[in-house]
């Protein structure tokens, strides 16, 4: 035990994610061809040694319980603390209708689990991120700088829908937190905090009694001036998914080594619900390069700059560009596709032509016949 | 708790015959076709067929097959009650000895069966590629009131002296037994899996034991025995794949056979799938010139050259300009640039230097030269090295011919 717990909010919808949230929350969205969103942030917790992590739910999380299970994945089914799945239980009335508003109404929502955590301090994050965080160095450098709450962020100056952006000063101080703006400016968080587990229960307590419910704009922003927020900046990769354009780019980066080889790094293995596939069966007349390809797979086509899931089908004389297709999708024979998403257990039928474009990729719901 | 049938895989053996393949692991613990290991199929066989207490008999460098099989929760062995376990020989009031045959291994632990007090007891080989479902073998032996009943498949009449051959009367009865026969009088052969009647099989057993000419094997000893004393022994026709792989040509002729379409051995197919222990590996990633043909890739390899006819297990690597062809990559094994791979099995981690060959094809050699290169697990070939067809090079640089 290493004095760290692991809160992740798995209950906000993100409705720019169209069809790929269709049947799953965000968390679960399929990643990387073998992975959903959620394995990344459990990866980074069960690699720094968290052994105690809440997932907080809300909404259609069906497909994220199926995905987690006991936690057994990241070594968190446990006799003694471990995994533990989160349904708004705390005032089934009220939250189990409406939406968590915020963070913070979120942890009312499971208060008595907050009084239960054994260890010090907590780490909070949201389940739509991509990153390989070595979460360890940020708890070093949240307890060497003595600050009440650490913000992981990112300089990338990139724009995200919904994202916090920080003013940072030279020592490291968070100045000013500016919550959805429509530009980007300063550093942008991440969404990962790391806080006392003492503090963060009296926040808690005190927003509710307000009747307040977001950490960004509640707390971040409310009570900057009255509470010590530290940056740590991350300069690795670091994705948050919220629209399909930028989930599309997202995976796509994966198909540069130098990306692969930091993201999915042996050191820090990013690890996933096993899938029980054989081998990839590659065919004698077909061409399959620059791609990702996960087990159990079978291709007989043409297969080029795309990532297959487990058990996709690629038919002779089919022609797959630029693709993401995921667990069990069938591309029967003679068909095209470019810059198409396609989620599980698609199939696309014998001599059928599908063409997004790199700017606006084609999303076919779960279970599509086209 | 009492159990109607329990499995006990017999998977001591040295395996002498894959040599360097198995100078630090038991042959079991082998790896297959890209993803598995040989035990694999017998314990995913156990797992389809809703057999849920299995015994694994070690003896011969059983670490890396503990490792693997754990808790048996790949293959859902990992139960309340019964599941898998692993059973090296231990000491008792009267002593210690090692596994004699694969009788006493059984004779060992009748102990361990009579636990789960079980009508009858599946007797498995831990170097057998095949796909079948025991419960049906079960319901034959039972439906055939049998004391023992043996699987057997047809094999080619030419094969037939190669193998145990099971003479039948019309109700598939055995009636006689003829190990490796020059005139062969039926094409039925043992396919080295059996299911006993438990309480007869221990009679036979602690008769055996106290036979000192016996060598204590099911196949030399036990089955004769019960033969010649007129049990009813049935004969179970399985039709399918199945190979054993006890020598390198076998296990290579099994790769080969899984990637050929039509060879009876799918592990793509999701009707009765194979499980395994898999590391925890990002998907394969094949490069911009990467040259794929007729081959199986698994997870965490990283293609940037060419493989044809090959199985690339997890984890490998074949750089740039390097070729791999009619070959077993197993995982972890790293193929450098330039190198040439040809009718070859790299062992795990092995490794082939830069513009380095192993192997030959056959047509490049004289035949009586010609054979299956190996390159032990851990094994290294320096760059530019040539490592002829019928080599085998071991981890500490030893080499000989097969």
């Amino acid at each position: 035990m290493n004095g760290l717990h692991g809160i992740i909010f798995a209950y906000e919808k993100a409705p720019g994610l169209r069809e790929l949230t269709e049947a799953r929350m965000p968390g679960s969205v399929p990643f990387g061809g073998r992975y959903r969103v959620v394995d990344f942030m459990l990866s980074n917790m069960a690699g720094a040694g968290i052994t105690d992590v809440g997932v907080v739910l809300h909404g259609n999380y069906q497909s994220l319980l199926e995905h987690i299970g006991s936690g057994k994945t990241w070594d968190m089914a446990r006799k003694n603390g471990g995994l533990k799945l989160l349904p708004p239980f705390a005032d089934a009335r009220k939250f189990g209708v409406e939406e968590f508003r915020g963070k913070m109404e979120a942890l009312s929502g499971v208060r008595s689990y907050l009084h239960e955590i054994r260890q010090k301090y907590v780490v909070l994050s949201d389940s739509d991120l991509i990153i390989n965080l070595p979460l360890q160095k940020v708890l070093d450098a949240h307890i060497e700088s003595g600050a009440d709450i650490t913000c992981v962020c990112t300089e990338s100056g990139q724009f995200v829908e919904n994202a916090t952006y920080f003013t940072v000063n030279e020592a490291g101080r968070i100045t000013e937190t500016r919550c959805a703006p429509h530009k980007a400016s300063g550093c942008r968080s991440l969404e990962i905090y790391l806080l006392s587990r003492d503090l963060l229960i009296s926040l808690v307590d005190e927003c509710a009694a307000q009747d307040k419910y977001s950490f960004r704009s509640d707390v971040l922003c409310a009570m900057g001036d009255k509470l010590d927020l530290r940056a740590f900046l991350w300069d690795g990769f670091a994705a948050q998914l919220r629209t399909v354009q930028e989930y599309y780019e997202r995976s796509m980066q994966l198909l540069d080594p130098a990306i692969r080889s930091e993201l999915l790094c042996a050191e820090r293995p990013i690890l996933a619900k096993e899938d029980d596939e054989a081998a990839s069966y590659i065919a004698p007349d077909s061409r399959c390069v620059g791609s990702l390809i996960a087990d159990g797979c079978q291709i007989e086509g043409s297969v080029e700059g795309s990532i297959l899931f487990p058990g996709v089908k690629v038919g002779k004389g089919s022609t797959v560009k630029n693709c993401i297709l995921f667990k069990n999708t069938v591309v029967e024979e003679g068909v095209t596709l470019g810059c198409v998403i396609a989620d599980k257990d698609v199939r696309i039928r014998r001599g059928g032509t599908l063409i997004g474009h790199e700017s606006y990729p084609l999303a076919v719901s779960k279970g599509s016949i086209v | 708790m009492k159990k109607e049938c329990i499995a006990m895989l017999l998977a001591g053996g040295q395996g002498s015959r894959l040599y360097v393949l198995t100078e630090n692991m038991a042959k079991p613990a082998v790896p297959f076709g890209g993803k598995f290991r040989i035990i694999d199929f017998p314990l995913s066989n156990c797992a389809n067929a809703g057999i849920d207490t299995v015994g694994v008999l070690t003896q011969y460098r059983p670490l890396e097959l503990n490792r693997y099989i754990g808790s048996g929760q790949p293959w859902d062995l990992d139960r309340a009650d019964g599941g898998v376990h692993i059973l090296p020989p231990y000491q008792s009031a009267g002593g210690a000895s090692w596994y004699k045959g694969t009788a006493n291994a059984i004779f060992q632990n009748i102990g361990f069966v009579d636990m789960y007090d079980p009508e009858y007891v599946l007797i498995l080989s831990g170097d057998h590629i095949y796909k079948m479902n025991y419960a049906k073998m079960l319901a034959h032996h039972k439906k055939a009131g049998a004391d023992c009943t043996i699987s057997v498949m047809e094999v080619p009449w030419e094969d037939a002296p190669r193998f145990g051959i099971m003479n039948v009367d019309e109700n598939d009865t055995i009636t006689e037994f003829e190990e490796k026969p020059a005139h062969p009088k039926s094409n039925l052969a043992s396919m080295g899996i059996y299911v006993f009647t438990w309480k007869k099989l221990r009679e036979y057993l602690i008769e055996d034991e106290s036979d000192e000419a016996s060598s204590n094997d099911f196949g030399k000893n036990i089955i004769p025995k019960m033969l010649q004393n007129g049990e009813k022994m049935a004969a179970y026709r399985f039709s399918g794949y199945w190979k054993d792989v006890g020598t390198l040509d076998s296990l290579w002729d099994a790769n080969m056979d899984m990637l050929a379409t039509g060879s009876g051995l799918d592990l793509l197919e999701k009707d009765w799938p194979i499980y395994g222990r898999s590391v925890s590996a990002p998907p394969a990633y094949l490069g911009q010139n990467a040259h794929v043909k007729h081959s199986v890739v698994a997870r965490g390899c990283t293609v940037e050259g060419e493989a044809e006819n090959s199985v690339l297990s997890e984890r490998c690597t074949v750089e740039e300009g390097a070729s791999v062809q009619y070959s077993i990559l197993m995982p972890g094994a790293v193929v450098k640039k330039d190198a040439r791979v040809s009718y070859a099995i790299i062992g795990e981690n092995g490794v082939v230097g830069e513009h380095a060959f192993v192997g030959a094809p056959p047509e490049a050699v004289p035949p009586e030269q010609w054979g299956i290169t190996v390159l032990g697990p851990g094994a290294a070939v320096a760059d530019d090295y040539v490592l002829p067809a019928n080599r085998m090079r071991s981890v500490d640089g030893k080499e000989t011919v097969r």
